[in-house]
């Protein structure tokens, strides 16, 4: 069933809530909205979204911008509306932590563990962050960075 | 059911045991590895481990042009293989600014569906084998080999389909195309009803799948599953009602619910969106508009204006999204594949704690999991 009140508004509650932490909000269709957030904030907003009905955390990326910047990107949608919010935070390349989103979103776990193995980025308070894909052996080689050169072939 | 548990921890009593499912069993239907802790027959912790055949695919996209990651998106699933070309492919389309043409909107719904009815009859099949209902995968088998029949004649390949193209499709119907779908249509319809009428009078199936592994919508919910699982305990969440894509909006369907949430319920689901998907077939036939089937001009290096884009369908198993990040070269910058049954998969263990060790078989079956998928 469609929930005719949940639509793209929210980007505006969501910037007059959170003055300081959100910011480039844009909606370039209909079912899609596009906002930066503030990594500190993270937990906070994702709170407001949960309780302004967005109970769907879809995916959880990681993005790198090599040499400084990386970027986790979370899709959060709603069960009752086909809009599909991305937010955006930047995190610095040589210490990559952000907050875990577990304790809101039970289904945060495997896509930051997934998240963390592949590209390194830590999440904090996550309550069991180790390799989901990967053999333990890879942990710390974190292949979907752009340097990365390659595992050895040990066969 | 608590949401806590996702690490298993040593067995501490003399009464339990560490049990492990996998990684190769002949029930799976890929690699995976499923530790229990038992207490006699009551499973009290269960954790998933997955990454048996990670094959890297979000890496290797990376490196790829836009054209070349086509037939490589089959890979992803390949009961699924078409809806992935096709997620993909409206991605492309968006960042491109082009759409496709009206004919080949109604040959990806076609083939969508089709895709989709394949995928069903060998999931409820593998799901029959596992609850030692063997007779139904063998006729499940049976019924499918005509659906795959019909995608052979429309694509040339019986698994890995790759039909789809930036604005169009490969190729148009073969002629007579109608009447051998519809002969192939109604028989596999009389044969579905039969077969629901078989599962729905059989008082042992019953028992042994009616009150299992019980999901309520806000459980289901707060996991994050989507597909048939969720759509088995009452919520109508089908995103080619939600987010009608192609032509969906021009047709008629219903999106098919049950309100039990238990393993009953979720093939009870699948069975019936095969006729629904049928009867979406009947009409894509029948409204098909003549036409084009491709854009006249598809350039063979793809190179999109810098920009992302999040695509996502309703798979066989649920919602597909690909979250492509362009910046402006002719490979993507980023490549994200959110898949269907990696959501489902991670549901799993929280729902077969405090069942019973008979019954695991039963409910994983249910979810349809993918393992190429949840893997990629």
């Amino acid at each position: 069933m469609v929930d005719e009140k949940i639509d793209k508004t929210i980007m505006i509650e969501l910037s007059n809530t959170f003055k300081d932490a959100v910011s480039d909000v844009d909606v370039p269709s209909p079912n899609r909205a596009v906002a930066r957030i503030d990594p500190g904030k993270v937990k906070d907003i994702m709170q407001f979204l949960l309780d302004n009905g967005f109970d769907h955390l879809s995916c959880v990326s990681g993005v790198d911008y090599p040499p400084d910047k990386m970027e986790v990107v979370y899709h959060v949608t709603s069960y009752s509306a086909p809009l599909v919010i991305t937010l955006k935070a930047s995190i610095p390349r040589d210490d990559p932590n952000i907050d875990s989103l577990c304790g809101i979103y039970w289904n945060a776990n495997w896509y930051e563990r997934e998240t963390y193995e592949l590209y390194g980025i830590k999440f904090n308070d996550c309550p069991y962050m180790k390799v989901l894909l990967l053999v333990e052996e890879m942990e710390g080689e974190w292949p979907l960075r752009k340097d990365y050169a390659g595992y050895p072939d040990l066969t | 059911m608590t949401h806590e548990a996702t690490q298993i921890t040593s067995p501490t009593k003399p009464s339990e045991i560490l049990l492990h499912l996998g990684p190769q069993h002949p029930l799976q239907p890929g690699p995976f590895l499923l530790d229990l802790k038992i207490e006699g027959e009551t499973i009290r912790e269960a954790e998933l481990k997955i990454g048996y055949i990670h094959k890297g695919m979000e890496k290797v996209f990376e490196d790829r042009t836009y054209l070349q990651i086509l037939p490589l998106t089959d890979r992803i699933c390949y009961l699924a293989s078409n809806s992935n070309n096709d997620v993909y492919c409206r991605g492309v389309e968006e960042l491109l600014g082009i759409e496709p043409t009206d004919r080949a909107m109604y040959l990806r719904v076609l083939t969508n569906e089709l895709c989709r009815l394949q995928s069903h009859l060998l999931g409820i099949g593998e799901y029959a084998t596992d609850v030692g209902f063997l007779t139904m995968f063998i006729y499940m088998v049976r019924e499918r080999e005509g659906v795959v029949s019909l995608l052979e004649a429309i694509t040339g390949s019986r698994l890995n389909h790759n039909y789809a193209r930036f604005g169009g499709v490969a190729n148009d119907l073969p002629p007579g195309y109608k009447e051998m779908a519809l002969k192939t249509l109604g028989e596999l319809k009389k044969q579905i009803k039969s077969h629901d009428e078989m599962m729905s009078s059989d008082s042992i199936y019953q028992r042994r799948t009616k009150g299992v592994g019980v999901l309520t919508p806000k459980e289901a919910s707060e996991l994050g599953v989507a597909g048939p699982p969720l759509r088995a305990t009452g919520v109508e969440y089908d995103l080619r009602r939600m987010e009608p894509y192609l032509v969906y909006d021009d047709l008629d369907f219903k999106v098919i619910t049950q309100n039990d949430g238990d393993v009953f319920s979720r093939v009870k689901v699948r069975l019936l969106e095969i006729l629904e998907s049928i009867y979406i077939i009947e009409q894509c036939l029948d409204q098909m508009p003549s036409g084009p089937y491709k854009q006249d001009v598809t350039p063979y290096i793809t190179r999109p204006k810098a920009g992302e884009v999040y695509a996502r369908i309703e798979d066989p198993r649920g919602e597909m999204g690909m979250y492509i990040i362009s910046d402006g070269s002719d490979k993507p910058y980023r490549f994200r594949i959110r898949g269907p049954a990696f959501a489902t998969a991670q549901a799993l263990p929280p729902l077969l704690l405090g069942g019973y060790v008979a019954d695991v078989a039963a409910i994983a079956a249910s979810m349809d999991s993918c393992t190429s998928e949840v893997d990629r």
